[in-house]
């Protein structure tokens, strides 16, 4: 049985640890200090990048590499906290902010130490009313500690933080979505380049990062870098040759729901399995598995067949989904995947900011296909398509066959495939909210087909048994494309032998 | 200057260009919305895809690239692909292709098929690439969006079903006109281009900036529609002519839509130096005097105190009669900063060889309010050619041309005015008006019934700048072409047709054909015009040294 390993949270239930004093009784702040006292901000920087820390918003891009980006000549620079947690199914940051928002403050002293920033602004969504009214206080306690404001602890640093609600987007937790609504505009996402670590808040280089990955600092500065590299796992990138490192390292707070028996916010190391984190939540809830969501609503489903599947960066990458936020969702046999993708789809047309023409009018268009599918006014007619599956040379393609589709079906996907286009993963839009609609669309439809074509041809919604609902292994395009990477200690052994 | 690689043309384009520029230079195009030239660009359109080769002359960059906010820049010498090519685009690649036939699907599912009732029509940026680069049918069966049809402001109506939310016009009024009226309501498939509104839906501030009306020209479809030109004529039966705005001294350059009936709309026309892509909505709307039925169409003389319309020979024996009789000193020939160089140089010539005066004045449009925005001035001076009009009139020997109360005082004591007017609706203020009713004979040319040919003994029917060929130098000293559109109501003829005819019954030497005739004598003749015939202006213009 795998145990928890609570470094973030392991103070969280401690009384009173929100205030200064409690705080500061479990080493609060003392990794700040021994920041400033042992390091100098470009051998922190060097550290965070050795650490192999990854951004846990959702992409997964390694901070030390996104703050090399920094230009350290252009002042003022700026840190922007993205604490507007709204992926569906995620609620890590949330415990953080309304628990222990000292551990984030320090994280936030660490990162402006290292990036020589003076201003941060910690971005915080709009619902979590509690989580601001604990913050604040806490940023009002450590200015009158003297760990904020002018000349921080007879440093000279001048440090300042500034909570920022938003107004409740999903869009304004894409960076450049929340840079602009933190400047007062209408929340939409900027084209890329520039990227914000060169012209983000009023055009000046900014770090946007995640809470949970801020809150990481405090113990990669306290603990070393060969501490928190034990954790998790370390790929061999073999795509390089010879191939690299690709580190996996540090916990994660999984932040488990749907039908486990104790769902809830569990910090484990990155690179456990899906059929032991549902163990660690206390077991499903139900007789079978059917799905798992790996790394919330936006993120390719997983069937049954796919549980051995870690759950890091580098292999849910590898298994064609993401670990995105972190937000699993558990799905037992009673589930509708029809239902479940509507569920999905009704968020996202709500959410798309409208900017950009083919998430403005894709993302409307494929849930109103999904609600008619599931209103059993699916359109019975077929069409003939080429069928795509795993080739003569082994590989997943053009089989030079062709195959029946209800023409539902084929339009959902491919009005989903124009918005983002999940094979090549290219995308037609401005931001990643385009790949975030037509991921799940198209992974529901092409694993769990039957169930949709069952809809359709019974004219309601139909919940079949998980071995007739699911596509199998063979024709899952996810499963046949899915690489398993190797350990990179592993690899090592195998080149001595 | 970079060496860029575009489909299958090498060619060279300047640092700092983008793509669908550059393009557009080489005759290709890439099909676009958002993008405009003279605005930002937010790339929300996603209409000008490319593929890009940024690191290999091989494999193009795995994202489709925005053709509007690609630029091109020198690359440093190891950077260039295959040695030479700072970058290479294509803009015809299969992917390329289909990316636009998708997003043109996209646009077009909520859009009405309303074609046949709407103004864009035949010059609708959706209808072109929908049928150069969409597809045949649609697929979308679902329910399309109604928003409202709204009344944005004095001439703006907004067609919101038809709108594609491209945002030109929102950033039109945030960056040129500064007023910043338009805004996005709601959000995603639900986005509509409002005004300010109270929560009963009463506009709180209308788009009635006095820009407002070129949101209507860069409106990329139907949405946003003049109300001036709203049911009144397909684009394509209209004629076009290349002119310039007559509505101020800035000389904006526009384009005069016609048909044998009148003028129909004026739009603006890019001059990088003058307007760029606008022009005010007066200039767009205050053409409306040269459809009017009151226009003079024939020579009237006063007959017992009343005036009657003639002949024209009447009229001009009438005239001559009258000016035959006069010493040169009594007489005062006033030309027009409505006027053309070449209506006022043959004017000017009259004068100084016929009449042997050099008492001459300049009349013109009351000077209004001057409007700055943060791109673009509305200038006081509401004369096309006040600075042509002075120094064409000005130029020969001894002449002075007189303006304001100057030119009152001498008018007041002269006896015989020839005023050429050509001003629209110009009321006359209480010295001139009591200055040229001291005046014995006062022959007023003109181009509608006004306060001045209600004093006049003759009135001879003049031509607005729509219906004759010429010159304006406007107030940086551009000097720019207008052309005949449409013919003259009536029996009214070009100013310097009229004065040539008084010319020769007086027997004086002026003989010009056309118009150009006298632009090669004015740069022949007059200082600083020396390049300003018509072959070298062009459709843009020259400006003076």
């Amino acid at each position: 049985m795998v145990q928890e390993r609570r470094i973030l949270y392991e103070h969280l239930d401690v009384p009173n640890i929100n205030t200064f004093d409690v705080y500061r009784q479990h080493e609060g702040y003392t990794r700040f200090e021994k920041a400033i006292a042992e390091y100098q901000p470009e051998e922190i920087a060097q550290m965070v990048w050795d650490a192999g820390l990854k951004g846990r918003g959702g992409a997964g891009f390694s901070t030390g590499e996104k703050w090399s980006f920094v230009p350290r000549d252009i002042e003022p620079r700026y840190l922007c906290c993205n604490a507007d947690e709204s992926e569906p199914g995620t609620f890590s940051n949330r415990y953080v902010l309304e628990k222990n928002p000292h551990l984030l403050i320090e994280g936030i002293l660490i990162c402006c130490y290292a990036m020589g920033i003076e201003t941060t602004y910690v971005y915080i969504r709009g619902e979590f009313t509690l989580g601001k009214k604990m913050l604040d206080a806490a940023i009002k306690e450590a200015y009158e500690q003297g760990y904020l404001g002018e000349n921080v602890r007879d440093t000279g640093l001048n440090i300042n933080i500034y909570s920022h609600p938003g107004a409740g987007a999903y869009i304004c937790g894409e960076e450049t979505g929340l840079i602009e609504s933190l400047e007062g505009k209408r929340g939409q996402p900027r084209n890329k380049p520039p990227f914000p670590a060169v012209q983000g808040v009023f055009m000046k280089p900014t770090v946007v990062q995640n809470v949970e990955t801020l809150c990481n600092l405090p113990f990669i500065v306290g603990n070393g870098v060969e501490w928190y590299t034990q954790m998790g796992p370390t790929y061999a990138d073999t795509r390089k040759d010879p191939p690299e490192p690709d580190r996996n390292t540090g916990t994660k707070l999984y932040c488990i729901s749907g039908d486990v028996n104790e769902p809830g916010v569990y910090e484990l190391d990155l690179g456990l399995t899906c059929t032991e984190l549902i163990e660690v939540a206390g077991g499903l809830r139900g007789e079978e598995v059917k799905a798992v969501i790996p790394g919330g609503s936006s993120a390719p489903i997983l069937t049954h067949y796919e549980l051995d599947t870690r759950l890091d960066f580098t292999s849910l990458t590898l298994a064609k989904s993401m670990l995105g936020s972190g937000g699993i969702i558990v799905m037992n046999e009673t589930r509708n995947i029809v239902d479940c993708l509507l569920n999905i789809m009704k968020f996202y047309a709500h959410e798309s900011c409208g900017q950009c023409t083919p998430c403005r009018w894709g993302t409307p268009w494929v849930r109103d296909i999904v609600q008619r599918i599931a209103d059993g006014e699916g359109r019975q007619t077929t069409i003939t398509r080429p069928k795509f599956g795993v080739t003569e040379s082994g590989r997943w393609g053009d089989t030079g066959e062709t195959e029946e589709i209800y023409e539902d079906l084929d339009l959902l996907e491919n009005v989903a495939n124009n918005i983002a286009n999940v094979d090549t993963m290219t995308w037609n839009t401005i931001c990643v909210f385009g790949i975030a609609v037509s991921w799940p669309a198209v992974s529901y439809m092409r694993k769990f087909r039957p169930e949709f074509e069952a809809a359709i041809r019974e004219g309601k919604l139909v919940t079949l048994p998980i071995a007739e609902a699911t596509v199998p292994p063979e024709e899952n395009y996810a499963y046949q494309q899915r690489f398993i990477p190797k350990e990179f200690s592993e690899l090592q052994e195998t080149t001595e032998d | 200057m970079a060496f860029i690689k575009l489909n299958d043309l090498e060619i060279e384009v300047e640092d700092g260009t983008n793509i669908v520029e550059a393009a557009r230079e080489h005759g290709i195009e890439v099909p676009h919305y958002c993008y405009h030239p003279g605005l930002s660009r937010p790339a929300n359109c996603r209409m000008c895809l490319i593929d890009v080769y940024l690191r290999s002359s091989e494999m193009p960059e795995r994202q489709l690239a925005t053709g509007c906010t690609t630029t091109v820049r020198s690359a440093p010498p190891d950077k260039k692909l295959d040695g030479k090519y700072d970058i290479i685009v294509r803009t015809d690649s299969p992917r390329v292709i289909k990316a636009r036939e998708d997003i043109l699907e996209f646009l077009l599912v909520h859009h009405p098929l309303d074609c046949p009732v709407c103004d864009q029509a035949g010059e609708c940026d959706l209808q072109d690439f929908s049928y150069r680069h969409g597809h045949d049918k649609s697929r979308y069966i679902e329910v399309k969006n109604i928003p409202p049809k709204k009344d944005l402001g004095p001439d703006v109506l907004l067609y919101s079903t038809r709108c594609i939310v491209c945002t030109r016009c929102i950033r039109f009024c945030d960056e040129v006109s500064g007023s910043g009226e338009l805004g996005l309501i709601n959000r995603g498939s639900h986005d509509e281009i409002d005004i300010p509104r109270s929560h009963e839906g009463i506009p709180i501030q209308l788009l009635d900036n006095k820009l407002a009306g070129n949101v209507v020209d860069i409106c990329p479809v139907g949405a946003l529609i003049s109300k001036d030109f709203l049911f009144k004529s397909r684009p394509w039966f209209m004629e076009k002519a290349n002119s310039v705005c007559s509505g101020c001294s800035v000389g904006c350059n526009v384009t005069v839509e016609y048909k044998a009936d009148g003028l129909y709309r004026i739009k603006p026309r890019f001059h990088e130096d003058i307007n760029q892509h606008w022009m005010c909505d007066d200039g767009r709307l205050g053409y409306h005097y040269v459809n009017s039925d009151d226009r003079l169409q024939l020579p009237q003389k006063r007959v017992d105190g009343e005036l009657v319309t003639t002949q024209w020979a009447d009229a001009l024996a009438f005239i001559t009669e009258n000016l035959s009789e006069v010493d040169a000193a009594d007489i005062v020939v006033i030309g027009s900063a409505q006027g053309t160089n070449e209506d006022n140089y043959v004017l000017q010539q009259f004068a100084h060889d016929v009449l042997k005066t050099t008492q001459l004045g300049l009349f013109g449009q009351l000077h209004g309010e001057e409007h700055k925005f943060p791109q673009f001035t509305i200038e006081a001076d509401k004369n096309p050619n006040t600075a042509g009009a002075r120094t064409v009139l000005g130029y020969a020997n001894g002449n002075v041309v007189l303006e304001g109360n100057e030119l009152w005082e001498k008018v007041a004591g002269a006896k015989i005015v020839y005023l050429v007017s050509g001003v629209p609706e110009r009321s006359l203020e209480d010295a001139e008006r009591e200055a040229l009713e001291k005046v014995d004979f006062l022959i007023v040319q003109d181009v509608l019934p006004s306060a001045a040919t209600e004093l006049a003994d003759v009135v001879l029917p003049g031509t607005t700048f729509a219906e004759k060929d010429g010159t304006f130098t406007n107030s940086t000293g551009w000097v720019q072409r207008i052309r005949k559109s449409i013919d003259p109501p009536g029996e009214a003829q070009v100013d310097w047709e009229i004065t040539q005819q008084l010319a020769k019954r007086l027997g004086g030497e002026i003989d010009y054909h056309f118009a150009g005739e006298i632009a090669i004598a004015i740069a022949e003749n007059v200082p600083g015009y020396g390049d300003a015939t018509h072959q070298n202006i062009g459709d843009t213009g020259i400006k003076l040294d």
